[in-house]
């Protein structure tokens, strides 16, 4: 049965697909399916998540011949090329990705015997790879640096294919930095006040100074703390940012806190 | 007053013995036996094995823990079980071969009321002719980071090379040693740990970095790998093992059974059926692991030992070792209880228990050589098995053979793993892992068997932290200090 096909950015394709165990009902099935909609579609190759299928098997057409590959890996790889390629996921956006062009296989068949192949073909070597990498949660676009997979999905928004996914990626400027921004302006006055006894300054002046760092003591704690949750705020509104990632933001609090803890004492010891 | 004995006192067993005791007071006797005077946090052999830690760093003295705890330490390899006693007398009983306190070589008889096989693995270097020196210890021509003297041995041998490549090109090989290795994670730890140390004594030009592996694909990590969340991006654990192999100029081979070691030359075959030769100046190789060869013999004094043990000598339990074909694994096979089915009063816990099949998918290569990892037991697993199979024979203890068995099956629990990359306070990186259930559950999650939203992991220099909090947290519950029973496995 033609099943239909994934179009990005559905992100029901960024999944591990699981093993074929069932080389009876499960393979048979999703056989059909991949076969029917390469036909159906006009395609060269499937693999089984593209239609909605979280299993490790892809099919390739070649001179009107279906090969099927069920739990595939490629053991060895060599000459390696730069290969533009297009998908139907991506609307045939040509991209281009670093691929090898000799590859060992090792898959199993319809029996669930395991084969192995040798391609050495750039082409047919460039198709396996993209289809494999369906297979293990991998799109075109992740296979991309940073600045290129910008510039690929502002080339499909401009195509009219994308929603507007602004509000996915990070902001230029984000909310959370004036937690961080205020706390370090706290901190570095802190640290300054370390080093007033070396002045000749009058006991008021020095008692006024403990008290600011009295205050600013628990203000960088808490503000630390409300740093963390307005990040995992951003970090569930968008999807695609690095400077959202937990451990980022556990880093910029630990470094704070340790900060805060070290000159509280230096003021209680100096100061105090 | 019922006597527990414990077999081994690693995480397992020292995590078993340590709670039962808690659980069962000055009432009752628990014994531990274990050819160790020290206690090893393992994850941290990595670091000694770089020279970042030292072996004292890693270790620490078990007899004045146990003393303090009230547990009755023998510091000896128990040799065999003797579940139905012998002639003369019912009562159960192993025998141990002191290796310690004095008395090493000696042997004795200790009965038991119930017992806890927690022995771990042996490190079955002569799996691999030349891994190995023919008497079941590491061979001369490679390292290992498996103990902290191993590591200490890596780090001796791993400086010599970094001294060599300030003048000349030197070849690095890490990874595993056989095709049915496990711990992948740990040789994962290493090269990336040489690597990250190679940079900062300004050799890494002059080293090549190169992996070999049992996995199918880099990433499997023994589980058939997982999501990362790598710079905010989501990707899989095969396209992030790639990049960061890629980005640190580390080649590698995967789906490799290493069948062969000599100076300065491995041999291998991989899953398409090709051989090879990868020559090395420096190799770390993890050795399979096997049981510790602990034999049974009935009332009588006959061998009974493929009665109580698979014929990897691992411990049978309540598993299905009916050895069904891939297709029809399910989560049920694994254990719940540890317990085993002939003898009740007898569990394993941690290493020791025998497996039902892999976990990740089996694999043979084209000439009919399994190639592939085995089951993954990392310490928070075997920890909370060894945690939970106390439980039991507490309650069995105190509230008789009808007592509930506590259950802990791997097909039900996630772990957690931290594999470093790297060692610095601000440079450091990790891999902070997490799988649920550690074995796949393909019913209840069709596809890869598990909970994709519970499996990922995170790599960066938190993970690093955590890892460095995690040797001083376990070291501090291991010691039994204030709070111990408060840190979870």
């Amino acid at each position: 049965m033609v099943q239909p096909l994934k179009r990005y950015p559905d992100e029901s394709i960024n999944v591990n697909a699981g093993p074929i165990r069932d080389f009876h009902e499960t393979y048979q099935q999703i056989l059909t399916d991949l076969i029917d909609t390469i036909e159906a579609e006009g395609l060269e190759a499937l693999s089984a998540i593209q239609i909605g299928y979280a299993y490790q098997l892809m099919v390739i057409k070649e001179n009107n011949t279906y090969h099927a590959y069920a739990n595939p890996r490629i053991i060895t790889q060599s000459d390696p090329f730069d290969s533009t390629e297009s998908s139907s996921y991506f609307f045939d956006q040509p991209i281009t990705v670093k691929r090898y062009g000799k590859l060992s296989i090792v898959y199993d068949d319809a029996e669930g015997k395991m084969q192995t192949i040798k391609i050495d073909e750039r082409d047919k070597a460039a198709t396996f790879q993209r289809k494999l990498d369906y297979l293990f949660n991998t799109t075109l676009l992740d296979r991309l640096l940073p600045h290129q997979r910008e510039q690929a999905i502002k080339a499909l928004a401009g195509k009219g294919h994308m929603p507007d996914l602004s509000d996915a990626f990070c902001p230029t400027e984000s909310k959370k930095e004036y937690f961080v921004s205020v706390a370090d302006k706290l901190l570095f006055f802190m640290f300054i006040s370390l080093f007033l006894p070396l002045f000749n300054l009058s006991k008021e002046t020095l008692s006024g100074w403990y008290t600011y760092d009295k205050f600013a003591f628990p203000t960088v704690i808490i503000l630390m703390i409300g740093f963390f949750f307005y990040a995992q705020y951003e970090a569930k509104k968008y999807k695609q940012c690095s400077s959202c990632q937990i451990g980022n933001n556990i880093g910029v609090i630990i470094k704070r806190g340790i900060a805060a803890i070290a000159f509280a004492a230096g003021a209680y010891f100096i100061l105090g | 007053m019922a006597r527990l004995i414990v077999m081994g006192g690693g995480v397992s067993g020292h995590t078993a013995a340590t709670f039962a005791k808690k659980w069962l007071g000055s009432e009752h006797e628990v014994v531990v036996v274990t050819p160790n005077s020290q206690w090893n946090w393992i994850p941290s052999n990595i670091w000694v094995g770089v020279g970042q830690m030292t072996k004292e760093d890693v270790v620490f003295p078990l007899a004045p823990v146990y003393e303090k705890a009230g547990i009755d330490y023998r510091q000896a390899k128990a040799v065999s079980i003797h579940p139905e006693g012998k002639a003369d007398s019912d009562k159960p009983y192993i025998t141990i071969e002191y290796t310690g306190q004095g008395k090493a070589g000696q042997t004795e008889e200790i009965t038991y009321d119930y017992l806890i096989n927690a022995t771990g693995p042996k490190l079955n270097f002569d799996a691999t002719p030349g891994l190995g020196d023919g008497n079941g210890q590491l061979g001369e021509h490679t390292v290992s980071v498996c103990t902290a003297d191993h590591a200490m041995h890596a780090n001796l041998e791993l400086k010599q090379i970094f001294e060599k490549a300030k003048t000349q090109k030197q070849k690095i090989l890490v990874g595993t040693g056989h095709g049915m290795c496990t711990c992948q994670g740990a040789a994962f730890e290493y090269i990336f740990n040489i690597e990250h140390e190679a940079k900062k004594a300004g050799v890494r030009d002059n080293l090549e970095i190169k992996w070999i592996s049992n996995e199918s694909f880099l990433g499997d990590f023994g589980m058939g790998g997982l999501h990362m969340k790598v710079g905010g991006y989501v990707v899989s654990s095969k396209l992030f093992a790639e990049s960061l192999f890629a980005e640190r100029d580390v080649p590698w081979l995967i789906g490799a059974h290493v069948n062969k070691v000599e100076a300065g030359k491995v041999h291998y075959e991989l899953l398409d059926g090709t051989t090879g030769e990868e020559e090395f100046d420096f190799a770390m190789l993890i050795p399979p692991f096997a049981g510790v060869g602990l034999k049974a013999y009935d009332k009588a004094g006959e061998d009974i030992t493929g009665k109580l043990f698979a014929p990897n000598g691992f411990m049978k339990v309540d598993a299905d070792y009916s050895g069904k074909p891939y297709e029809e694994w399910k989560a049920s096979d694994w254990p719940r209880t540890y317990q085993n089915p002939d003898y009740k009063n007898i569990f394993a816990a941690g290493i020791a228990f025998a497996p039902p099949h892999l976990i990740s998918k089996p694999m043979t290569s084209v000439n009919g050589t399994p190639i592939n990892p085995t089951p993954p037991r990392t310490g928070m697993p075997a920890g909370i098995i060894g945690k939970a199979v106390a439980h039991s024979v507490c309650d069995l203890i105190k509230e008789g053979e009808n007592a509930h068995l506590h259950e802990a099956s791997m097909a039900e629990m996630g772990a957690a793993c931290v594999a470093s990359a790297g060692k610095g306070v601000f440079d450091g990186t990790a891999a902070a892992m997490t799988v649920y259930p550690v074995v796949p559950d393909f019913e209840k999650y069709p596809g890869t068997g598990r909970d994709t939203d519970y499996t990922f992991g995170e790599i960066g220099l938190a993970g690093h932290w955590i890892k460095h909090i995690l040797h001083h947290m376990f070291i501090y519950k291991a010691k039994l200090n204030p709070g111990w029973t408060l840190i979870p496995e």
